[in-house]
């Protein structure tokens, strides 16, 4: 039992590792830029990222999410001179014939090159013929030779070490950053610009050393967008929201409570009246009785849960024509001044329209199920036994049959799991109750990506706990299955 | 009915067959699979019901647009008479989706070929008693009809016939108003699904007699057209993940060992994928989801319960005796696969089909309602989303039972396959 369990554990590391790839590799090559959002140029508004305050940001913005670095191979290491010189060429538009989204695309590719670029620009600087190109290859070499900061994005306290690094790496930024040349800049100042480069390309020389195998190797899978996300997440950091910069463990945290509150009542409310339901009609198996409730229970089965939703939100809560219920969300603003019964009492007014919505579909199915597997075993020999030697009903059918026709729905349970803290994004987003489905909604309409993958990424995990649960309460429940 | 014939029992049916066969009347060898689930169907009278209900929405969602469009069947001016109706069918223009151009095609074409096909099976009954090469006659038959209608569907898509949109009703009025002598013949409804010259959130009248939604379009012919998406995308979309689970089932549950390994493996990661959400996320993070999106991404994320069913069917018989005769007698892989043993295989898909279809309804329903749908195609959801927004009860009740309606009759018809399949519940 211990094997086996240890064994789908580490079954599970290289599924998750696998459903973590798919995930990213789909978030990230979908349509869509998060940073374009973010500066308010989604609107085509392409001429804002050009702008060079907004530029130096966007890019600021890209280096913070690791947005600047190619998705599962990095292969940057291979740069040629010749490649740097055509994207550069196109961005200064030396040919006089580029278009403007031609431009802007060599502006991003040498933007997210960045530091792998710099041997290349160095050599631009010497050697191309024409001056537009050697005046912008300093310019990228001053924004590109810049090294972030330590620490920069994390928000966490630097001790005193960590300081006088970044005090120095803020002094050579700020340095580096004036060793440019306009047009109207004479020969001396450009001879004295390249001078700097180059020497200070010789000193930092070991910096863009990239001819060892090791260090290519090492590039190529860790210097990427997938490596980066998995170093954090290792650590259990989830990376920030795009939006608000918090922490986005720490959201979706928050908002478990209130979708544990809902799945948990929910769930405890559909197994105390689906059980009893279900034993008592397949007692009455074939019965009017038993037939209305079928009929009842498969209406409810067949009935969306947004359509009951809207139904009741309309019916109750809007005056048309009642209004005994609130209208949204899952406690009242004034809950400060209340008493602990009063808050309760409250929450419960919120919540049980959200309730019924999530319950009586799933009241319908567990309660066949229940029906089902009490019928499975009504039949079987031990229980004709049980009634031969003269027990009465109620015991042949709670203490015998019940117990082993209730197998299939306490598996069950374990495969709810992932409902359970996922929550239900369409109750949710009907009745305006802040959990995880609205969460998860919310970030998707705004393409937060951070939340999306933390939300996929946790619920995938819930679920594989959820089948080794279901698998291993099969085997507590039944003695008749065994892993061996 | 024939006599029956001593022909060599056909591997390919189940043993099953032999158990069930001698309690029914009809001559037991001349008694299909097919017959067996048929017979057994027919008995549960609520699902035989559903099934001829489904039929009639079935053809509601064809004749759609002989209930409702703004073209009429005849126009007759002082210039001469002329037919917008059938030229509009095809127009892409006044249709744009092709869901609707399919439908139109089913109407004037596909409907035709289905009497005709129906015609020669009842003359096929009458010339070719034997039951086995009838039936093998009638798929290569059916197999050509399907495939003429396909090319007709595919031309008919690679080269749009386009012209102007004429709005008839104004134009009539118009020339009244001048005093011309105008005649037209309506459809029932003179309205289409995109119109938007109604007064918006009108409750219903005798004119629009579901009333009208918040972007000032009647509710009635956005929910009749509504079943033409709706049931495309159900039936598609489970038609992608059945294809998918019965290929990658058949090979796991064939081949076994490492080739069954590597897609127990496929089947676990996906199965751990929340679902819903996936498919949230891809819709939203398209930048125009059309429903040919929405089907093939319910399409790829959901094959995992048809593949585990039919990997298990493989394992259970691919060590049956008729498996072992096809091997012996030299079958090629793809022959056992395919047409020995797959066969055997699909009732259970079948039937996890039938609920696929309206499961996969209620996503579509439900992403639209989201506001995550198609938004250029009539939808049930994107009705459901006005009345949620708007609180208006028109908006909330004709949807919402269209859905319940459609999704009912499909799980009813589910529910009567599953105990027609079901070999303990044969009387």
């Amino acid at each position: 039992m211990a094997g086996y369990i240890i064994k789908r554990i580490l079954l599970m590391i290289p599924t998750f590792f696998v459903i973590s790839l798919l995930v990213f590799v789909v978030l990230n090559f979908a349509p869509g830029n998060p940073g374009a959002d973010i500066l308010g140029a989604g609107d085509g508004g392409q001429s804002a990222n050009l702008a060079g305050q907004q530029n130096e940001s966007y890019r600021l913005f890209k280096q913070q999410f690791n947005l600047d670095k190619p998705i599962l191979l990095n292969t940057r290491f291979n740069l040629s001179v010749a490649d740097v010189t055509a994207v550069a060429e196109n961005d200064v538009n030396l040919a006089g014939d580029v278009s403007p989204g031609d431009r802007i695309d060599a502006q991003e590719q040498i933007d997210n090159w960045g530091k792998y670029a710099i041997p290349a620009l160095v050599d631009i600087l010497q050697n191309h013929p024409e001056r537009r190109v050697r005046s912008y290859a300093a310019l990228r070499l001053a924004s590109g030779g810049q090294r972030p900061l330590l620490n920069q994005y994390s928000g966490k306290r630097l001790t005193p070490e960590e300081k006088v690094i970044n005090n120095a790496l803020y002094a050579e930024n700020n340095t580096i950053r004036q060793w440019t040349f306009g047009p109207s800049d004479s020969e001396a100042k450009e001879l004295d610009v390249r001078g700097k480069w180059v020497e200070w390309f010789e000193t930092n020389h070991d910096r863009w050393d990239y001819s060892s195998t090791g260090t290519k190797v090492s590039i190529l899978l860790f210097d990427t967008r997938f490596a980066k996300y998995w170093q954090n997440l290792l650590k259990l950091d989830f990376g920030v929201s795009h939006v608000d910069k918090r922490p986005v463990l720490a959201t979706v945290l928050s908002k478990l409570k209130y979708s544990i509150t809902l799945s948990f009542t929910s769930v405890i409310l559909v197994y105390l009246l689906s059980v009893p339901l279900g034993i008592w009609s397949a007692v009455k198996q074939n019965s009017a009785a038993d037939r209305v409730v079928t009929v009842v229970l498969f209406m409810m089965y067949s009935l969306p849960s947004f359509f009951v939703g809207v139904f009741l939100l309309n019916l109750l809560t809007r005056g048309t024509p009642w209004q005994a219920f609130p209208t949204s969300g899952f406690e009242s603003l004034d809950v400060s001044q209340m008493t602990t019964l009063q808050y309760l009492g409250d929450v419960v007014w919120h919540i049980a329209l959200p309730i019924l919505c999530l319950s009586y579909a799933a009241l319908a199915v567990l309660s066949r199920y229940a029906r089902t597997g009490l019928l499975d075993v009504i039949r079987a020999d031990y229980i004709r036994t049980a009634r031969a030697k003269g027990l009465p009903e109620s015991i042949v059918i709670m203490k015998h049959a019940a117990r082993n026709g209730m197998i299939p729905i306490i598996t069950l349970l374990a495969t709810l799991l992932p409902t359970l803290i996922g929550g239900s994004v369409v109750v949710e987003v009907i009745f305006g109750i802040p959990g995880m489905g609205l969460f998860m909604f919310d970030s998707i309409t705004i393409r937060d990506y951070n939340a999306v993958m933390a939300v996929l990424l946790i619920s995938s995990s819930l679920t594989l706990v959820g089948m080794l649960l279901a698998d291993l309460a099969y085997v507590l429940v039944d003695p008749r299955i065994t892993f061996d | 009915m024939s006599e029956g014939t001593h022909e060599t029992p056909d591997p390919t049916e189940a043993p099953t067959e032999r158990v069930a066969a001698p309690t029914t009347a009809v001559p037991t060898d001349d008694l299909t699979y097919f017959d067996i689930v048929w017979t057994q169907f027919k008995k549960n009278k609520v699902s035989y019901f559903s099934l001829y209900a489904l039929a009639f929405l079935f053809l509601l969602a064809i004749f759609a647009p002989v209930v409702s469009s703004t073209h009429p069947f005849v126009w007759t001016t002082a210039e001469g008479t002329s037919f917008p109706w059938f030229e509009g069918l095809f127009n892409r223009r006044y249709y744009e989706n092709p869901v609707d151009t399919f439908f139109n095609l089913v109407m004037v074409f596909g409907l035709p070929l289905l009497i005709a096909f129906l015609l020669i099976v009842k003359r096929l009954g009458k010339t070719m008693p034997e039951k086995r090469p009838r039936r093998t006659k009638m798929r290569r038959i059916g197999q050509t009809l399907i495939g003429v209608f396909a090319i007709s569907f595919v031309a008919i898509l690679a080269k749009p016939y386009e012209a102007e949109y004429v709005d008839y009703p104004t134009m009539q009025a118009q020339a009244e108003a001048d005093g011309q002598a105008v005649s037209a013949t309506y459809p029932l409804f003179k309205f289409d699904a995109r119109q938007t010259t109604f007064p918006s959130l009108e409750g219903p009248s005798s004119e629009h007699i579901l009333g009208v939604d918040r972007s000032k379009r009647d509710v009635a012919v956005r929910i009749l057209f509504g079943t033409r998406v709706s049931l495309t995308i159900g039936f598609i979309a489970v038609a992608i993940y059945v294809t998918i689970g019965i290929l990658l089932g058949a090979t796991a549950g064939f081949f076994g060992g490492r080739v069954d390994m590597g897609i127990q493996r496929m089947i676990e990661i996906t199965m751990a994928l929340p679902t819903f959400f996936v498919i949230l996320t891809l819709v939203a993070f398209l930048e125009e989801p059309s429903i040919f999106h929405i089907m093939l991404i319910i399409g790829l994320v959901r094959w995992t319960g048809v593949a585990r069913l039919v990997r298990g069917e493989f394992l259970r018989l691919r060590n049956l005796d008729f498996v072992t005769a096809a091997v012996s007698l030299g079958y090629s892989r793809r022959r056992i696969i395919f047409e020995q043993i797959l066969p055997n295989a699909l009732g259970p898909v079948l039937v996890a089909a039938t609920f696929g279809v309206a499961s996969a309804i209620l996503v579509e329903s439900t992403l639209s309602f989201l506001g995550l749908g198609d938004l250029s195609a009539p939808s049930w959801g994107q009705t459901l989303d006005e009345g949620y927004k708007s609180g208006a009860w028109h908006l909330i009740l004709a949807p919402g039972f269209a859905i319940f309606i459609t999704v009912s009759l499909l799980n009813l018809v589910g529910e009567g396959l599953r105990d027609a399949l079901d070999p303990k519940l044969r009387k």
